[in-house]
């Protein structure tokens, strides 16, 4: 009996075990977040009428301060909910891009060129 | 989740109620024969509480980070798919007798 549970024990610490499908749910939150945000700033950079480089540097302020907001969320210890401190910071930049062109023209055209 | 959701909707009706306004000063400014250079300050305030208001919906409206570690108090079921290849008939209750009298 004694030998049993010392197994067991040892094979918990071993293998590094998590539960996937809270971790699906968690990235899927971030991925929500940043599209949305994305859109949002998309819409804010037509509006304030940026041209050019300018509207990209403010996409990627504006990913800057999610990913902050997110490892607040996450109350600062990615490890609690994520494998990697990577996946909170650096998911969902790129895709994100292409939502915000399309809104930033959207908006852009609307106000400005009407 | 219905808090995130109405600020967020608040958050895109502030937006587009100064889209509306820098539509207006486009015209305006058109009238007076000027460049646009950017929207008036009211307009840039109003823009910076909108973002404000829509980022603390995208970060509490898509719903709450769970806990990955396997032997957290949260975690404490571990639920099998529910799947008919999970159900098991041949337990203790076939030696049931088959007769049983239910008296409600």
């Amino acid at each position: 009996m004694g030998s049993s549970e010392k197994r067991s024990k040892d094979l918990m610490s071993d293998i590094p075990t998590f539960s996937a499908e809270n971790l699906q749910n968690n990235l899927k939150v971030i991925q929500n977040s940043r599209t949305f945000l994305s859109i949002i700033a998309g819409v804010l950079a037509g509006i304030i009428g940026f041209n050019g480089l300018t509207g990209f540097v403010f996409y990627f302020v504006v990913m800057l301060i999610t990913s902050v907001g997110l490892m607040a969320k996450a109350g600062f210890s990615a490890d609690l909910y994520f494998d990697s401190l990577n996946r909170v910071l650096f998911d969902g930049f790129l895709g994100g891009l292409m939502s915000f062109v399309l809104f930033w023209t959207f908006a852009y055209d609307l106000v400005h060129i009407f | 989740m219905n808090l995130g959701f109405v600020v967020g909707v608040i958050g895109v009706l502030i937006l587009s109620h100064a889209a509306y306004s820098t539509i207006q000063y486009r015209g305006l400014l058109k009238i007076m024969e000027e460049e646009f250079s950017r929207p008036p300050m009211n307009v840039l305030l109003e823009l910076i509480v909108g973002l404000a208001l829509c980022m603390w919906a995208a970060l509490t409206f898509p719903g709450k980070f769970l806990s990955i570690h396997p032997d957290s108090d949260e975690n404490r079921t571990v639920s099998l798919p529910d799947s008919s290849e999970f159900m098991i008939f041949n337990h203790r209750g076939r030696l049931f007798p088959p007769q049983i009298d239910m008296k409600f």
